[in-house]
């Protein structure tokens, strides 16, 4: 594993660089998941208004409860709280994070299932008898891609979300777009964005690495192929979800 | 248009399954002893990857909040915001999609191999039925213990945020679960579980599925695989949307008014 790392890692600045499989991978990452992506955030941002809304009554109890008890100087409108509340916890954790897995699902098996099926078909050895370096050939296009594929969609994906969190809220909860922004930019800094699309590139590189490496030592036959697949898709997730604590844990540090 | 017809042809021939395995449960007799290995198998499996993910969605959670309840001195309730957060919304929602890549996604492959290679037919052509001797245990097996495994996952998230606050936020455990009471109510717990039971139930209808209608040779069952899971992921995502807007309907009609 770390091999296939320090491989492709050097493969990025070496020579050939490949750019039609590059701009081919892009669109496969980029263009044809983005409604999946799309789609499924706006649904967990709808959720997530829902219940934040929820939470932001108890909030703003506990918060009136503090001021009297300990006289504290603050002055909170309470509800208008709510939008961006929703806002912040949609940047800053659930739009990458939700993206991420649905790209480890869908492009690291995708990849997974391809490379492995070259595998066993001796295409990879065939790469290597023509002197082409898999690695080079096959990783280094589908990494760049992911990187940079991870980062946009991260983006889109947190655009949509916030689009959808605003129109949740204009019909459910009686917040007009003007109050969501209002109370986004209180919470909310540029800041944010870019940490997430840091969080998008990193998740984005984790996953044809993983996929890749289970890919080539992909064994004969369609049981091989499927545990490939199934090991991808799980040990891609688990590292998402580890890295996004460790990135957190950093970010916080940087506010 | 071709891609609306073909997603509601997938649809269709899921709740067709769906249906035959019910009709199967309800009229055939039900293999206990295979369901109950079906269970420790997946249980077993699958734990330590469960318990895992749900240990950081915890810690994830309790570092965000962390950091806005600081702003308003209110650390005392992180603990209990945390957990509510985590046990009604975002655990049962990451949980599920880390079971989804891992139980769907296995059992979808092990299906989709049987059927490759033939094993399915050959039970048929042995007189039995595949979906009373294949399906059903795995359809059971699969609901019984991911519903355990996410409770369990929602559980160790628990663990994970009080680490993290105590590390992190500085609050002590006692701390941290001394205002849990307050804000997770039976309500929210009950709804963590719901959504826990419906996201169950969907992965073991699609994976069966999935699996199930496999064609075509190796490249057949990496196929099924990706499909499993972008399937079950956005299902989950749509059911959870509809638990959370029922629950909110059921609630506002028993209480008169939002919570």
């Amino acid at each position: 594993m770390i091999t296939l790392i320090a491989e492709t890692l050097t493969g990025v600045f070496t020579p050939p660089f490949r750019r039609k499989e590059f701009f081919q991978q892009l669109h496969f990452v980029g263009n044809k998941s983005l409604f999946i992506v799309v789609f499924c955030v706006c649904f967990a941002a709808i959720v997530t208004i829902l219940e934040s809304s929820f939470h932001m009554k108890s909030f703003a109890a506990i918060v009136t409860i503090l001021e009297s008890s300990f006289h504290m100087k603050m002055v909170i409108q309470n509800d208008s709280m709510v939008p961006g509340f929703a806002a912040v916890l949609i940047l800053r954790e659930l739009g990458a994070i939700v993206t991420a897995l649905l790209l480890s699902s869908r492009v690291g098996a995708g990849y997974a299932s391809e490379v492995g099926s070259m595998q066993i078909t001796e295409q990879v050895d065939a790469l290597k008898m023509l002197g082409i370096d898999p690695v080079n050939y096959l990783v280094v296009p589908r990494f760049l891609a992911c990187v940079l594929g991870g980062m946009m969609i991260t983006v889109v994906a947190n655009m949509a979300c916030i689009f959808s969190a605003m129109a949740v809220s204009q019909f459910y909860l009686g917040y007009t777009p003007g109050m969501f922004l209002t109370s986004m930019q209180r919470f909310v800094d540029f800041k944010d964005l870019i940490f997430a699309m840091i969080k998008g590139a990193c998740f984005g590189g984790v996953i044809p690495l993983v996929a890749c490496y289970f890919g080539f030592r992909c064994q004969q036959g369609a049981e091989g192929v499927g545990r490939a697949t199934t090991n991808t898709v799980v040990v891609s997730s688990i590292a998402i979800i580890v890295i996004d604590f460790i990135l957190s844990y950093t970010f916080s540090y940087l506010y | 248009m071709s891609m609306i017809t073909s997603f509601l042809d997938q649809v269709g021939a899921t709740l067709l399954f769906l249906q035959k395995i019910l009709r199967t449960m309800m009229f055939k007799k039900l293999k206990t002893h295979e369901i109950f290995e079906q269970i420790w198998k997946v249980t077993v499996d699958s734990f330590p990857t469960t318990a895992m993910a749900g240990f950081f969605v915890g810690a994830i959670m309790t570092v965000q909040f962390a950091m806005q309840v600081k702003e308003f001195g209110a650390l005392g309730y992180l603990g209990a915001l945390a957990t509510s957060a985590t046990f009604r919304e975002v655990g049962p929602l990451l949980i599920a999609f880390m079971l989804s890549g891992k139980v769907g996604a296995f059992t979808s492959a092990e299906l989709g191999t049987m059927k490759v290679t033939e094993q399915i037919d050959a039970v048929r052509c042995l007189g039995a039925d595949p979906i009373q001797e294949i399906i059903v245990p795995r359809f059971v097996g699969i609901i019984v213990s991911s519903f355990f495994l996410l409770a369990a996952g929602l559980m160790m998230s628990v663990f994970g945020g009080m680490l993290l606050g105590e590390l992190f936020a500085g609050v002590n455990y006692e701390e941290y679960l001394r205002h849990v009471p307050l804000i997770v109510s039976p309500v929210s717990i009950l709804s963590g579980l719901v959504k826990c039971g419906t996201f169950a139930v969907v992965l073991a209808t699609i994976c069966t599925y999935q699996g199930y209608s496999t064609t075509g040779g190796a490249k057949g069952v990496g196929r099924a695989v990706v499909a499993t899971a972008v399937t079950t992921m956005i299902c989950i995502v749509v059911m959870d949307w509809m638990t959370s807007f029922i629950g909110d309907i059921i609630l506002t009609m028993v209480r008169g008014f939002r919570p």
